[in-house]
């Protein structure tokens, strides 16, 4: 087990420093970030000097280097739009996004687990079919469509809720939430429903797939034969089954919106992390860029760690060997 | 079956919030872009600019214009050549209680080479040579040189208190702390990309605001800007995009002011004797470069039709413009009269010039700086087309173009252009004047155009102290430089707020700033 751990995380840094370099590469080759950012009126003396003060007119590698030394002194840099540490600017962003994915992941459990073994337990039923035809919609129609027209529908037009932003927020262990606010529940919910429709549509199939596998096995018929009821099958047998594929599945997921709801942070106007490192693509602002990357690779790694610690305790075939 | 399991959630979770009530001495506004820091000498943008105008004062103001104003100084005089007088106004206090005087003019100007960053604010005190307190109400600035547009410069000098320091950076000015001005507004908070609140100053040395509080709230997004107006959360919005701003002439419940902006939408034909995009007349690359030929640049000026333009393309949102500023500017020439629209004389001039079946160039533009540079872009390869010309439209998104442009990678490029102080001199001297590292000026000219005749009137407007022979030169330079089409001005774009119907007197402003204390309830 924990020679296990330190062969993945020996992989991870593998992973990070590749990702970085690509990374650095791809943006270097983008251009100068001074030539995005400058004053029209500005003079050449001016232009120099500052891509002088930024080291942009060093060599390739000494630039990545720098950057290297300075994280393993936990330095990610300064952003150089706003002049704050890259470190504190995505932490105070980085709340807002969580409670966000927070709130669309528990919805879409909540609905796409039991929707998905409703419809794999009685897959002829209309209920089923309709619970069929929904996720298609779910994970077919874009996000930012559906986000528009709950706007227009819940904020706009029936003035129940707000059409962004996100709220009041109070505290609530050591973050500042708006999960703690009746004000700002009212802000998060519509988003948090359009976030969650994907993954909803994802695990209502996912879970339905492997109701209708599971209902023909072996072992169901057996239980069954044995007069366990119905209820005791599904929820203690198949769904513990069933659930390698939701975790995998799960954990991707919850990965990639975390790191990227950006379709749902700008229509709902939500101060998150999404944004935020679109807004630094767009000014080229080098520092954010490349280290909110090298995070997200680092948040990906350890999700899929904890899939995989997961899966040990789901299901006791899998065992997990050092640097497997 | 999403609908009705979450309904009854959502309508309790309405009860529970009350919405959002608009107080009259409340003002929330949406805007596209607010500040990058509190800092006020950190940044040259314009959003920065129009943000922590509500906290601190420049030393000059512009009118809704862009022509000058007292601001903290009550007036400018040249005393000689290379020195420059302001009297600056007595009995103003900062929001800390101080005394404003001429040490904190002094203190400010020396401040900016210390903290500015990317986007330099030094380019306004690039003129600066020395800085003398003559009493605690006069302030003496020696320039490198004769610097006639000083002023204008100072019109983006904002003034902090002496006792700021020079260690403070942009975390004490975001968390308040240093954040003290002169200006109608003191700050409250502020997150990057979030709210700026603000509560009214009221010991304010000009007319007092009428809002008590005011929020600028960033709401980048278009569509969303507008769903917060409808939906009530903000009672004004900045930046409405052309489609909704149509849609908006139907609904009774919304009121929207256009004005022109200092945005116009230029071409630039490089000139240069080697194209860095290749010019092909029947396929073959030549060895002449077309655009050096006049006739060849009237020729894709008089093919424009600028009406269409507006009418079509930009939805009405745009003026026909004939030369690189708005009307009223600084040095506007009256002279040159409206561009004509004129495919026959467009056709045989590029005969004439030696191209009767046209040839084949390459176009780039921006698609993402102001609203509307794609579609005028594929318009005007449209238009051209039926010149004779093939032209291969492109636009990019301008975190490539910039670059690109810098290395001048393009043979025939449109971006939009704004002149941000309103007067010539900065227009002319950077994109038409040749270039000329020593003097400055010529540093966003990309197509190697050089004119002896344009350099000397504009370098001796740019020589002249007194405004009213300055003015007349740098009208004779802007007529040169039109007349040669150095580069062809297309439209002036417009740009559009809405806000309730029947709420608020607001008078929109060329700079397209949006002065909270400009507004008032109606």
């Amino acid at each position: 087990m924990f020679g296990y751990l330190i062969g993945r995380l020996a992989q991870a840094v593998v992973v990070v420093f590749a990702m970085s370099i690509i990374v650095f590469v791809g943006v270097y080759a983008i251009g100068n970030p001074i030539d995005v950012m400058i004053d029209p009126g500005a003079t050449q003396e001016i232009r120099e000097n500052l891509i002088r003060q930024y080291g942009l007119d060093q060599p390739l590698w000494r630039q990545y280097f720098t950057f290297v030394s300075n994280i393993f002194q936990g330095d990610f840099g300064r952003s150089m739009v706003y002049n704050i540490s890259v470190t504190s600017l995505v932490f105070s962003r980085l709340p807002a996004t969580v409670e966000l994915v927070l709130v669309s992941v528990v919805i879409a459990t909540l609905i796409g687990i039991p929707a998905g073994l409703y419809a794999g337990y009685k897959p002829k039923s209309p209920g089923a079919k309709l619970i069929m035809a929904l996720s298609v919609l779910g994970f077919s129609v874009p996000t930012f469509w559906i986000g528009m027209l709950l706007i227009m529908g819940f904020a706009v037009e029936l003035g129940w809720l707000p059409s962004g932003g996100r709220g009041e927020v109070a505290r609530f262990l050591w973050f500042d939430t708006s999960l703690a606010t009746s004000n700002g529940w009212s802000h998060v919910i519509m988003p948090a429903i359009n976030l969650s429709l994907f993954k909803m549509g994802l695990l209502i199939r996912l879970t339905r797939a492997g109701m209708v596998e599971a209902m023909g096995a072996e072992y169901v018929r057996f239980a069954r034969a044995q007069g366990l009821p119905d209820r005791q099958i599904v929820f203690s047998h198949i769904l513990r089954n069933i659930s390698i594929p939701i975790v995998t599945v799960f954990g991707l997921e919850l990965g990639s919106t975390l790191a990227f709801a950006v379709v749902t942070e700008t229509v709902f106007n939500w101060p998150g992390v999404g944004k935020l490192i679109i807004d630094s693509i767009l000014q080229l602002d080098r520092p954010v860029m490349v280290s909110y990357l090298v995070m997200v690779v680092v948040l990906f790694v350890m999700i899929n760690l904890i899939v995989d610690l997961v899966y040990a305790r789901l299901d006791p075939r899998v065992r997990l060997k050092g640097g497997a | 079956m999403l609908k009705t399991t979450l309904r009854p959630g959502i309508a309790a979770l309405a009860l529970l919030t009350a919405a959002p009530g608009v107080m009259a001495q409340d003002l929330m506004i949406g805007l596209r872009a607010g500040p990058d820091s509190i800092d006020p000498h950190w940044s040259t943008l314009g959003s920065q600019a129009e943000a922590l105008r509500h906290v601190f004062d420049t030393v000059v103001d512009v009118d809704d214009k862009l022509q000058l104003k007292p601001g903290l100084a009550l007036s400018w005089e040249a005393i000689d050549d290379t020195t420059w007088d302001f009297t600056l106004r007595e009995g103003v206090t900062f929001h800390d209680g101080s005394p404003f005087t001429a040490e904190d003019v002094k203190f400010s100007i020396e401040r900016i080479p210390e903290v500015t960053g990317p986007m330099p604010m030094t380019l306004y005190t690039k003129y600066v040579d020395s800085v003398e307190v003559v009493d605690d109400y006069t302030l003496r600035v020696k320039t490198k040189g004769r610097a006639p547009s000083l002023p204008n410069d100072f019109t983006r000098l904002f003034v902090v208190p002496s006792e700021t320091g020079m260690e403070a950076r942009n975390e004490e000015f975001n968390s308040g702390e240093k954040a003290i001005g002169t200006g109608p507004y003191k700050f409250v908070s502020w997150q990057p990309k979030g709210d700026m609140v603000l509560t009214r100053n009221d010991d304010y040395w000009g007319d007092a605001p009428a809002w008590e509080n005011v929020t600028r709230r960033e709401i980048p997004d278009d569509a969303a800007r507008v769903a917060a107006l409808k939906s009530g959360q903000v009672d004004l919005i900045n930046y409405v995009p052309a489609t909704d701003y149509v849609a908006m002439q139907n609904d009774s419940s919304l009121e929207t002011s256009v004005s022109d902006s200092i945005y116009i939408l230029n071409i630039a034909p490089s000139v240069k004797d080697e194209v860095p995009q290749p010019i092909k007349v029947n396929g073959k690359e030549i060895d002449v470069n077309p655009l050096q030929d006049l006739r060849v640049r009237k020729a894709l000026d008089y093919a424009i039709d600028r009406k269409t333009l507006v009418r079509v393309v930009l939805e009405g949102l745009g003026t026909p413009a004939n030369q690189l500023m708005p009307e009223g500017f600084f040095g506007y020439s009256d002279k040159l009269g409206e561009r004509e629209y004129d495919i026959e004389q467009a056709k045989s001039l590029l005969a004439e010039a030696g191209y009767p079946d046209g040839f084949e160039i390459d176009f780039t533009c921006t698609n993402n700086r102001v609203p509307g540079d794609a579609v005028v872009c594929e318009a005007l390869a449209q238009m051209w087309s039926k010149l004779g010309l093939t032209v291969n439209a492109q636009a990019l998104n301008g975190t490539v173009y910039f670059p690109a442009a810098a290395r001048e990678e393009y043979t025939m490029t449109m971006s939009a252009w704004g002149t941000l102080t309103g007067e010539a001199a900065y227009t002319y001297g950077a994109l038409v004047h040749t270039k000329d590292a020593e003097k400055g000026f010529g540093n966003f000219n990309r197509s190697g155009y050089t004119n002896p005749e344009f350099d000397k009137v504009f370098g001796e407007g740019s020589q002249t102290l007194e405004a009213e022979p300055r003015r007349k030169l740098y009208e004779e330079a802007s007529y040169i430089a039109m007349e040669d089409r150095a580069l062809i001005p297309t439209v002036i774009l417009q740009t559009v707020w809405a806000s309730k119907a029947g709420e608020l007197d607001f008078p929109p402003r060329v700079d397209q700033e949006t002065r909270a204390y400009e507004i008032t309830p109606e």
